[in-house]
């Protein structure tokens, strides 16, 4: 019997977007006069725990905050409200267009994520010939990234942040990467990581599927506000029936 | 402030990869395109001096090394400030995907600009040998200089960083204003003998580019000894603006992902 330890606490989670778009400076001379700021509530009071070395997915409709949560989580928002707690765990994000760039080659852009992500850089060195096989990229290795087809890219960002693992991973969607081979891989590696019982990982996807597979429990976001916790199972069927629910209307 | 210090040297691998890779794509890219770390300001050097030498007929003595003194320093000081108000946006894919401090990017684009400084310096140190300017032991002083202007050009690029993210059209009004600023430096004319008494001493004083611009030619053209007092206190004014910029940033840069 294993105790178990939070690997993340999230406290009364608030996010806001503060009509923070750009403008121009005219806009902004204007903006002194009429102190109007559109306020935008992404998440609006979450609360939950997440116990070392379990897999959590994370459902809801699109728009209702589930990559807010994510990012929050990562610490590439700051919360307006509410703490997010992760107990000196290392964080990485997986996500969609990965942050590459484009004029570097994918090896000098493998080092510069893991130096990013906190690794030293033999360590990086040391792990570089399994990201590289693992991605299945060969020579296209030491061309710039923008030469890449979209698959290509996808497959190096997921090689690199399955690779180089951190305590906690969050996965935003990318779970249906590259052909059917390199998805049966990358579905195989996530059941190695899954298996690792020191391995928190948070799994934002649409695909019920996925989540059915992967998830020891689920959390159902709607709105910004939290619907359901609890075991895969119920929380994917309650889910699912309310999702048709919407059909209907 | 000591988290400011605590990020550099936690990021600052990353920042000096970052820019080796960079100057690497850049010469892999284009055979041709580490030439131009030379070429652009030995070309700029050739127009100024013809404009100034033949068209306006003033003499200089050693002019093509005062010009050539003039111009690195404000490439440089214009590349890293200039450079930074789109240095978020430039990164947006990073920015979106982990935490890092955002004045790291400005940190390792800084890094770019300052060797490509240190190459155009070697050119400094040919054409002062084909022209023949005597050389004084005032040339020691070189690096001192150097970290002044390069502190006041980090420290006011900090602070544009910040704005850059939020003010889309700031670029062209940065543009504008360094315009009239390059006009204002003394690049390819010389303040003190071409401007009437109390402006030149406010321009060369009051403005930090031409201030070290003249303390360059000083100890390289002329062999006076630069004026450490006005270098110590435009130093600090760099650590202040400095200090100021990182302090907005560290206060939103948690925002910046919403913005861009």
């Amino acid at each position: 019997m294993k105790n178990s330890v939070n690997a993340i606490e999230v406290k009364n989670l608030h996010i806001k977007y503060r009509g923070l778009k750009k403008m121009s400076i005219k806009q902004s001379i204007a903006k002194f006069k009429f102190n109007r700021v559109e306020v935008f509530e992404a998440l609006k009071g979450i609360s939950f725990n997440v116990e070392k070395g379990k897999i959590v997915g994370i459902i809801g409709k699109n728009g209702s905050g589930k990559s807010t949560l994510l990012r929050a989580v990562a610490g590439i928002f700051a919360p307006d409200e509410g703490k997010i707690d992760l107990k000196g765990n290392s964080v990485s994000l997986m996500s969609i267009g990965a942050g590459f760039q484009n004029k570097l080659t994918g090896f000098e852009n493998i080092i510069l994520s893991g130096l990013l992500l906190g690794f030293s850089e033999e360590e990086i060195r040391k792990r570089i010939p399994e990201i590289i096989e693992f991605s299945e990229l060969g020579d296209f290795i030491y061309k710039p990234v923008r030469t890449y087809s979209s698959g290509m890219y996808s497959k190096l960002a997921f090689s690199i942040t399955a690779i180089l693992e951190t305590d906690i991973m969050l996965i935003d969607e990318v779970l249906s990467v590259g052909d059917i081979h390199f998805k049966e891989k990358s579905g195989k590696k996530m059941q190695e990581i899954i298996k690792d019982e020191n391995k928190t990982v948070l799994i934002v996807s649409h695909s019920m599927s996925t989540i059915k597979d992967l998830c020891d429990e689920v959390i159902w976001i709607n709105d910004g506000l939290l619907m359901e916790r609890g075991d895969t199972k119920t929380v994917t069927k309650h889910y699912e029936e309310y999702m048709k629910g919407l059909d209907k209307k | 402030m000591k988290r400011f210090f605590t990020n550099i040297t936690k990021y600052y691998k990353y920042a000096v990869y970052q820019a080796k890779a960079e100057l690497k794509s850049e010469i892999v890219n284009s055979y041709l395109n580490w030439m131009w770390w030379f070429l652009d300001p030995i070309c700029y050097m050739l127009i100024y001096t013809f404009i100034v030498e033949i068209v306006f007929r003033t003499t200089e003595p050693y002019f093509p090394v005062f010009v050539f003194l003039g111009l690195t320093a404000w490439d440089l000081f214009n590349r890293i400030v200039m450079g930074s108000v789109k240095t978020v946006k430039n990164n947006v894919g990073i920015i979106n995907k982990v935490y890092v401090p955002k004045y790291v990017f400005l940190f390792s684009k800084s890094l770019v600009f300052l060797f490509k400084y240190i190459i155009s310096f070697i050119i400094t140190i040919a054409l002062m040998i084909i022209f023949q300017v005597p050389v004084t032991l005032q040339v020691l002083n070189f690096p001192l200089i150097l970290i002044c202007l390069y502190t006041v050009a980090f420290g006011c690029g900090t602070i544009l960083l910040h704005f850059g993210v939020f003010v889309e059209d700031l670029s062209n009004i940065t543009n504008i204003l360094f315009r009239l600023l390059f006009y204002f430096s003394g690049i390819f004319y010389n303040i003190s003998t071409r401007i009437p008494k109390p402006f030149a001493t406010i321009m060369l004083i009051g403005n930090p580019i031409a201030f070290c611009i003249n303390q360059f030619r000083k100890i390289f053209i002329y062999g006076s000894a630069p004026n450490y007092i006005g270098l110590l206190l435009w130093f600090l004014v760099g650590c202040g603006l400095t200090a100021i910029g990182v302090k907005l940033i560290h206060k939103y840069e948690s925002s910046y992902a919403k913005v861009v």
